[in-house]
């Protein structure tokens, strides 16, 4: 045999020998972590629970929980990894659910694995939930899927129709990292069958600081980006209810005035929205009744905003990223030297809401 | 004189005068239909062993002045026909001499059929892929002459091969211009995504399944790991296992008599489409990789160049099994790299990619109208580079 060829063989058998000793992850032999819950113990160290699912049809169960109480996740992983038979592995990970309680201590320093880790991937979902958050993952909702299963959907769908915003690893630490914007997250609660959606955590670095309710979130939602296919609900008066569908959104930001000690900027929102629901007294045929109505759910929600507004600047929590069209306004000098939180807490912000009938529906 | 009666042609003596009389008629096989390249609308005709009645398939199609044929002599003993044929100024001389310099060439004793002629004549012997595309359709040959090729055959063979090829040449089939272009076109494009799902789809399987869980999506991952969980061998074996089964069934098939090959159908269909997953042999994610890797495979027109593909996916099984998606990349990598390197008659197997030649893709990757084909294909460097006209 030629050199050539005895080099070629060696080759193939140096392969061959290395099968049995590369970083292997066959797939039976793995337990997937699909959600991982946090919450804070007294003496300061962290109670992490996490939920696996067993790939046996012939078992009764559908996913094995365990918790552990450990300083930190990977630190956990190891623990976890004594009490079962499969290798435990983080690369199917859909759900991280933190309590209120080691939100509020700042989330960046605890779980600086998730960002590192090549494993974990960015589309993991956040959700805080309000309560303990091991308690809600261990259960099983009986008229629901897996709880995993549960929460993931649960969210994906909620953020699909923008009743609550999309906030994965990705999305909460590009706003964390970001000048001028603060994250948000939503928040999630057991209940006696169900798990609920509980308003929407704002953020200031990475602590949680306060929430607004569901019942806002769509504000909040068409104050911060643009929407689409989203649907609102208004009561106008007692007992009068309009509600619109196939909304649209845009929000333009103006920066009317901005130096290193105040701000005076304008949010204004544009909805397009098809009439779904409307049980009020006028006849929605009528053009200048549409515009009327249209009229009067402007400045409701006008109101709403500017309520909403004003209780994140009371916090100094900048959940919209105003600060960021401040600082495209400014020098990056002047941002530099400029306290944001400061100047945003007294900042004159007006938000404009100007809503569009699109239609009225099929029947009038 | 000798010669000619070892042809069978008889001799008569008259005088001083010796006559050859042709009054040769071998018995030959009637003019039937391809059995390797079936087509469902177009001609039927197939060509047979015998040299003389091919010529004749093909003149009846091109009755051109311009047709040319050469005929040279090959094997030391058998001393077989071989035929080299061209339209004059439309094919590159270049290639015609070159091909009739390398069968001259040839030492060997005797040659049985044109696709192993082609094996002592291409650029590289040693490669998988075959270099040079053979054809048993009249139509198929004449098209490809009408494209500036060059073809060749031996006589006593029903194949005819053509000179250059491009890899891209063998995922085309004559039903193509037979069909509305637009059905013509989603074909072509159906056959690379075949290409792409018989070397990668067992290879993924075992690579995914091997090391990167990560990617399975949510709703497939109980599942896989369900079928997954009663398979005592790691996911390379189960797939060699399987794999090589499919090719025992379709060896079986091949050599067996048609009634015979239905019984090897039901036989593999049942134990190993449904028993081999009810024993906990393998896993029912990975018979339907395998199945449809091997159907498709069977989709490339090309006899030759699908049984390529099927032994250039075990090389990509094994390296998933072992490096996972890395594996698998690297492999695809110097598979890619081999065919840039390979030639056919000294001008590029890859073209029209590399070299690129977009104004020539339309005919490859998709079947335009007529009207869109102005051009001869650049890799047969036709001197009469516009269709529908013949300079001097």
């Amino acid at each position: 045999m030629s050199k050539k060829g005895v080099r070629i063989v060696a080759a193939f058998l140096v392969i061959m020998m290395m099968a049995g000793c590369g970083d292997e992850r066959i797939l039976e032999r793995l337990g997937f972590i699909e959600s991982q819950s946090f919450d804070l113990l007294p003496n300061g160290k962290l109670r992490i629970t996490c939920s696996i699912p067993i790939a046996d049809p012939q078992s009764e169960q559908n996913r094995k929980v365990i918790a552990i109480d450990a300083e930190s996740s990977k630190d956990a992983k190891l623990e976890f990894n004594k009490k079962t038979s499969l290798t435990l592995v983080s690369g199917q990970l859909r759900n991280l659910l933190i309590s209120k309680s080691v939100a509020e201590q700042g989330l960046w320093d605890k779980f600086d694995t998730f960002g590192r880790d090549p494993a974990i991937s960015p589309q993991v979902n956040i959700s805080i939930v309000n309560g303990n958050a091991g308690h809600l993952l261990e259960k099983d909702y009986k008229q629901h899927p897996p709880t995993d299963k549960y929460v993931n959907r649960l969210l994906g769908k909620e953020a699909r129709a923008h009743t609550i915003p999309k906030m994965t690893l990705y999305e909460f630490s590009r706003d964390l990292l970001d000048d001028g914007i603060d994250s948000i997250a939503p928040i999630i609660k057991e209940e006696e069958d169900n798990i609920t959606l509980d308003g929407i955590g704002l953020f200031m670095e990475s602590k949680y600081v306060t929430k607004i309710d569901t019942e806002e979130a769509i504000i909040l939602g068409f104050l911060r980006g643009n929407l689409q296919r989203s649907a609102i609900d208004v009561e106008l008066k007692k007992g009068q209810q309009v509600m619109f569908n196939s909304l649209t959104s845009k929000r333009k930001v103006k920066v009317e005035h901005a130096d290193t000690e105040r701000a005076k900027v304008a949010i204004h929102v544009h909805l397009k929205g098809s009439i779904l629901e409307y049980t009020g007294p006028l006849k929605l045929d009528n053009p200048s009744n549409r515009r009327e109505i249209a009229k009067t759910v402007s400045e409701h929600l006008t109101e709403r905003a500017n309520k909403m507004v004003k209780f994140m600047q009371k916090h100094q929590v900048d959940s919209l990223g105003i600060g960021q069209y401040v600082r495209n306004s400014l020098s990056h000098n002047e941002w530099q030297s400029m306290n944001w939180r400061d100047v945003y807490s007294k900042a004159d912000i007006k938000c404009y809401v100007h809503i569009k009938i699109r239609n009225i529906g099929k029947s009038s | 004189m000798i010669k000619g009666i070892l042809s069978g042609n008889v001799a008569l003596f008259h005088e001083s005068d010796t006559y050859i009389v042709d009054v040769y008629g071998p018995a030959a096989r009637a003019i039937e239909q391809s059995q390797t390249e079936t087509v469902i609308t177009g001609p039927h005709d197939a060509f047979t062993e015998q040299a003389n009645s091919n010529l004749s398939l093909i003149r009846e199609r091109l009755k051109s002045s311009h047709l040319k044929v050469i005929k040279l002599e090959v094997g030391e003993v058998a001393k077989s026909n071989a035929y080299i044929l061209y339209i004059k100024d439309i094919a590159n001389m270049d290639y015609v001499n070159e091909l009739a310099s390398r069968i001259k060439a040839m030492e060997i004793d005797t040659v049985y059929d044109t696709n192993m002629l082609i094996q002592c004549i291409d650029d590289n012997p040693s490669s998988i892929f075959p270099q040079f595309i053979s054809t048993e359709r009249p139509d198929t040959a004449v098209s490809k002459l009408s494209d500036g090729k060059v073809l060749c055959f031996l006589d006593g063979s029903p194949s005819i091969v053509s000179v250059p090829a491009s890899f891209f040449e063998f995922f085309t089939s004559s039903d193509d211009y037979y069909q509305r272009w637009a059905i013509g076109s989603a074909t072509r494009l159906l056959r690379l995504v075949a290409f792409i799902i018989t070397i990668t789809f067992t290879a993924v399987y075992v690579s995914i399944t091997t090391f990167h869980y990560e990617m399975i999506p949510e709703h497939l991952l109980l599942s896989l790991t369900e079928s997954r969980n009663r398979v005592p061998f790691p996911p390379l074996y189960e797939a060699l296992l399987m794999e090589t089964t499919i090719e025992l069934l379709r060896e079986a098939g091949a050599r067996l008599p048609t009634k015979i090959g239905q019984t090897i159908g039901i036989v593999g269909g049942i134990v190993i489409g449904q028993s081999a997953v009810q024993a906990g042999f393998t896993s029912n994610i990975l018979v339907i990789a395998v199945a449809s890797s091997a159907i498709a495979s069977f989709v490339v027109p090309n006899y030759v160049m699908s049984a390529s593909i099927r032994l250039v996916r075990f090389g990509l099984i094994i390296l998933a099994g072992l490096l996972g998606n890395f594996g698998l990349a690297a492999g695809i990598a110097a598979v890619v790299i081999h065919l840039s390197g390979l030639t056919s008659l000294g001008s590029s197997y890859l073209s029209p990619v590399a070299p690129f030649h977009s104004s020539d893709w339309k005919d490859v990757f998709i079947r335009a109208p007529f009207s869109l084909f102005t051009r001869r294909p650049s890799q047969s460097k036709s001197p009469n580079k516009i269709r529908n006209k013949m300079r001097k």
